[in-house]
């Protein structure tokens, strides 16, 4: 899994590539921590461009939730694959994660705050 | 006399129909007539036999024997030949003329003033008597044996089964009284006039006998709209050879057979025994006449007032089988009984040899003769015309050869010749030996022949429609189904529902091939909902293919892992305890908490979830809630589902969960049940509940709580008991507390029809108005219902179906099987509920059966 970051306003977008599974070696929630203390608090996640989510992929998603919603901040989905919307949805996950189609919708949301 | 003053008449004797009553008139003076004239034949006869050397009594018996079987077929082939009313008045023209000239080879030997001719002289000679004897034997055994089964086919002819059961009775007493009038008769002339004359009397009384015959057709033609019976109805094709191929291919009639034999057997071995002693106490003709038609009369009334005041009531009381039994039984231990007396004690043997033999006579004649009757009668009418010549006609007369061949080889290996001036007893005792061992044979075959008899009735009666519940459960895999159409319908709310059915379906392994085929067909709409979908706020989107998603190996275990997550279940816990399933949230989203909290794993914050959905007002949301309670199986939750089970749109849901709980939920699922203060609704659906659980303990709630007669709930509790009686058949039912129960119930349908006969005058006498006679049926199948649990249930439902739809046959076959399984007191109220009565009839016998019944109030 390769993680690329770049700013839009006060937010950061997490354009991730590849697999977000245990075998990954890359921790998202530790990328996402370095862009708390990078002073960031809303974060948009990427998804166009992953492959495969297993259940570590999805606890890495749901720890950097946390950790940014103790901040203070947000993070938003988009364009997460159909298997990952279905996982979301069986675990009601999908009542609390934010997701979006497109990344320029959360971007918006974001402007709506 | 007219029909109806007949039938008043008759009823007094029997229990018969209105439109029976001439037939019933005319068969009883047929079997009256011609037993009558045999009880006459029968004694001279008899004393013929006796006179003659005991050496020869057995030729006698063997003579006949071989030669009835060439009498057989020609008798079956007159029966396929000839309509029926040609076939009984041509051998009945055919008796008398033999009579005539019997009468004239014994007149001849009496004749002292003819000249000396040559037909004198050959009359007198011993060899031409000898002949004339076993003749006369052979003739009148032929007589009686073709006369009785003529008039058994003609009884066959004019009545079904069940009529000619409740017949039967009526009918024997006919032949009874036929031969005491005969014995007495004979016994009144014979020292008048001698024994050969008496012969004379008994073409007068056939010839009455072929008016009867030619009366009772003519009726039946009547009765039955003119319909003719056939030669080949009567028997298509018998021929000896096609009655022995009958009895020989079905195992019933084997065993029929070999009962008859046996006690064909024992009877034979018998006589032998009684002739020894009368030849020995009576040397004198005249005399020997005398005493015989005197023994023979004693023995019919002792037989009539046998058959009155017991046959019936043995059958009753008894049933078939320990009715069989009885007269083997007694013969036995009389047949031991002749080692107790000394051999040469000439009076105490004359005694023992009376009482043994008319034992023998007594029970053959009226026990025997009824039941062996009843037990052709679950065999089909083609098989049954073909196997009754055989077995009424061969088999009786093999049985005879047997215990007359038995005897020979006796009389010459052991000598009995030697004993039979002094020590007489010693034959007997010999005799005694075999005739122990073939009642015990007659004993066992007995014991075969009624778990046969009780299996051909139920070959009669079939399944008229299958049972609902086990249709269904067959074919339909109901929670599946039920999941299914949950699944289905959510579609239509949510597509995160709908997820989370599927879901719940795969964890369920009820993710069937099948079940993927139904919703692939709605795909199509499926699309159309997606864009719709699209446009909502907080961009749920459907996607196509969630199932095949889904059914991948990896997505259940995904999920497990997801679930078991720390950080979810504190991201979840969160959101329950906010707005998660509250009323803040809209119905679709607090059925998504409720199926999600059955996902999650059991912390304190999701069961307080679960508890305030069981709360929710919303039955869509409650059922979700109460599946959830069903995996989670909290304590605390019951209390909140028991209510549920009050309301129809959460019944079943709460039935399934709270069975999910187990046996463990049952004494406080008892105690609601028992609860008179607990609502109705939520009684009512309890017993479903412990019809799940299929274990004696919920079987003992259930006929307990029955045994309160509460009438709410009667319905229920039956329907459940039913249930468990057929998915778990090792429970045991208390028979006493269920045979209450029906007699509760029957007791209530003799008041609501007794009740309605007593009210206004309605057309038709007294039936219920149709809503009161909707309620007896309605006790009437429960009473079936509650019949099943304590009997073969397959059995009482087939009875209770073939009652209501079946032919006349079945119906038949219906009332004998239950007659059969059903004990004494039930079967004696149940009857004249179900039998086919008239009104006036119906309502009679519930009056007169209403004083034992107790309790009925009209």
């Amino acid at each position: 899994m390769d993680i690329k970051t770049r700013d839009h306003q006060d937010v950061v977008i997490f354009d991730i590539t590849g697999d977000l599974s245990r075998p990954s070696g890359v921790s998202l929630h530790q990328a996402v921590k370095t862009e708390h203390e990078r002073g960031k608090r809303n974060i948009v996640l990427n998804f166009a461009e992953v492959g495969f989510v297993d259940s570590f992929g999805v606890g890495e998603i749901l720890a950097s939730y946390i950790s940014t919603q103790h901040l203070g901040g947000k993070i938003k989905l988009c364009r997460i694959s159909k298997k990952l919307y279905l996982v979301f949805q069986v675990t009601g996950l999908i009542k609390i994660l934010e997701i979006f189609e497109d990344c320029e919708s959360a971007l918006q949301s974001f402007e709506a705050l | 006399m007219e029909d109806g003053r007949l039938y008043r008449f008759l009823r007094r004797f029997a229990d018969i129909r209105p439109q029976e009553a001439r037939s019933a008139l005319y068969l009883f003076l047929y079997f009256f007539l011609i037993t009558f004239t045999f009880y006459i034949i029968k004694a001279v006869k008899e004393n013929f036999v006796i006179g003659i050397n005991p050496r020869l009594w057995p030729v006698a018996d063997l003579i006949t024997a071989v030669l009835i079987g060439f009498v057989v077929a020609w008798n079956a082939r007159l029966l396929n030949r000839l309509p029926r009313k040609t076939y009984a008045s041509r051998t009945l023209v055919f008796f008398v003329s033999n009579l005539l000239l019997f009468w004239f080879v014994f007149w001849l030997r009496t004749q002292t003033k003819f000249g000396i001719s040559t037909l004198l002289v050959l009359s007198k000679t011993d060899q031409v008597y000898i002949g004339s004897v076993l003749g006369f034997n052979l003739w009148s055994d032929l007589f009686i044996a073709m006369s009785v089964t003529q008039f058994w086919i003609a009884v066959n002819d004019v009545f079904k089964l069940h009529q000619a059961k409740r017949m039967v009775g009526f009918l024997v007493t006919g032949g009874l009284l036929g031969g005491i009038a005969g014995s007495l008769l004979t016994y009144g002339l014979v020292h008048l006039i001698n024994p050969v004359d008496l012969i004379l009397i008994c073409p007068a009384t056939l010839l009455l006998t072929l008016v009867v015959v030619n009366l009772l057709h003519v009726e039946r033609e009547r009765v039955q709209d003119g319909s003719k019976l056939s030669p080949t109805l009567a028997g298509s094709g018998v021929g000896y050879l096609e009655s022995l191929r009958t009895v020989r291919g079905n195992r019933y009639l084997r065993i029929l057979a070999g009962v008859l034999a046996s006690s064909m057997v024992v009877g034979q071995l018998i006589k032998y025994q009684f002739q020894f002693i009368v030849k020995s106490n009576y040397p004198n003709s005249v005399e020997r006449t005398a005493f015989l038609a005197f023994f023979f009369l004693a023995i019919l009334v002792i037989s009539t007032v046998f058959h009155l005041f017991t046959t019936g009531q043995l059958l009753k009381r008894f049933g078939i089988r320990l009715t069989l039994l009885v007269a083997p039984s007694v013969l036995l231990v009389a047949a031991l009984a002749a080692f107790l007396i000394p051999v040469a004690a000439l009076g105490a043997l004359m005694v023992w040899a009376i009482g043994i033999r008319g034992g023998e006579r007594t029970f053959d004649t009226t026990v025997g003769q009824s039941v062996r009757e009843l037990l052709y009668i679950p065999i089909a009418d083609d098989i049954k015309y073909k196997a009754k010549i055989f077995i009424d006609m061969f088999v009786n007369k093999l049985g005879t050869g047997l215990g007359a061949a038995l005897y020979l080889i006796s009389y010459h290996a052991l000598s009995f010749y030697i004993y039979e001036e002094r020590r007489p007893g010693v034959p007997i005792q010999y005799l005694a030996v075999l005739v122990v061992g073939f009642a015990a044979i007659w004993i066992v075959l007995i014991w075969i022949i009624y778990a046969e008899y009780l299996g051909a009735v139920k070959q009669d009666l079939e399944e008229k429609w299958p049972n609902p519940d086990k249709l269904i459960k067959a074919h339909v895999d109901m929670d599946s189904t039920l999941l299914l159409f949950e699944l289905l319908q959510s579609r239509q709310k949510s597509s995160t529902l709908y997820a989370m059915n599927l879901f719940r379906l795969k964890q369920m392994e009820k993710l069937t091939p099948e079940v993927m085929e139904v919703l692939a067909f709605k795909e199509d709409e499926l699309k159309a909902m997606s864009m719709d979908s699209l446009l909502d706020v907080g961009g749920q989107v459907f996607y196509p293919g969630v199932e095949e998603a889904m059914t991948a190996d990896d997505f259940e275990v995904t999920i497990r892992e997801i679930v078991a997550l720390p950080s979810y279940k504190l991201l979840m816990e969160q959101h329950l305890g906010g707005a998660g399933g509250t009323k803040t949230e809209t119905e679709v989203a607090r059925m998504e908490t409720a199926r999600l909290t059955g996902l999650m794993e059991p912390t304190p914050g999701v069961l307080q979830s679960l508890a305030r959905l069981l709360r929710d007002p919303s039955p869509d949301v409650l059922n979700y809630a109460l599946d959830s309670a069903a995996i989670h199986l909290q304590k605390d939750h019951i209390p909140l589902m028991i209510p549920l089970l009050g309301n129809p749109m959460t019944r079943q849901a709460a039935q399934c969960a709270l069975a999910a709980f187990g046996p463990r939920v049952m004494d406080t699922l008892r105690k609601h049940l028992q609860d008179p203060q607990e609502r109705l609704d939520v009684r009512k659906a309890i017993p479903e509940v412990l019809t799940r659980f299929g274990n004696q303990k919920a079987a003992d709630i259930l006929v307990a709580e029955l045994c309160l007669r509460e009438p709410g709930l009667e319905e229920e509790l039956v329907q459940a008991l039913r249930e468990i009686r057929l998915e778990f058949p090792d429970v045991q039912f208390r028979e006493k507390k269920i045979l209450d129960v029906i007699l509760s119930l029957i007791r209530t349908n003799y008041a609501a029809i007794l009740s309605a006969a007593g009210g206004p005058a309605r057309e038709g006498g007294g039936h219920p108005l149709p809503q009161g006679k909707a309620a007896v049926d309605l006790r009437t199948k429960r009473i079936f219902d509650l019949l099943t649990l304590v009997h073969p249930p397959d059995d009482i439902v087939k009875a209770y179906q073939n009652i209501l739809q079946g032919t006349k046959k079945s119906v038949d076959s219906s009332l004998e099987l239950l007659d059969n399984i059903l004990d004494r007191t039930t079967k004696t109220y149940l009857f004249p509920l179900i039998e086919d009565l008239p009104p006036g009839e119906r309502e009679r016998r519930l009056k007169k059966l209403a004083k034992g019944l107790g309790g009925v109030s009209p």
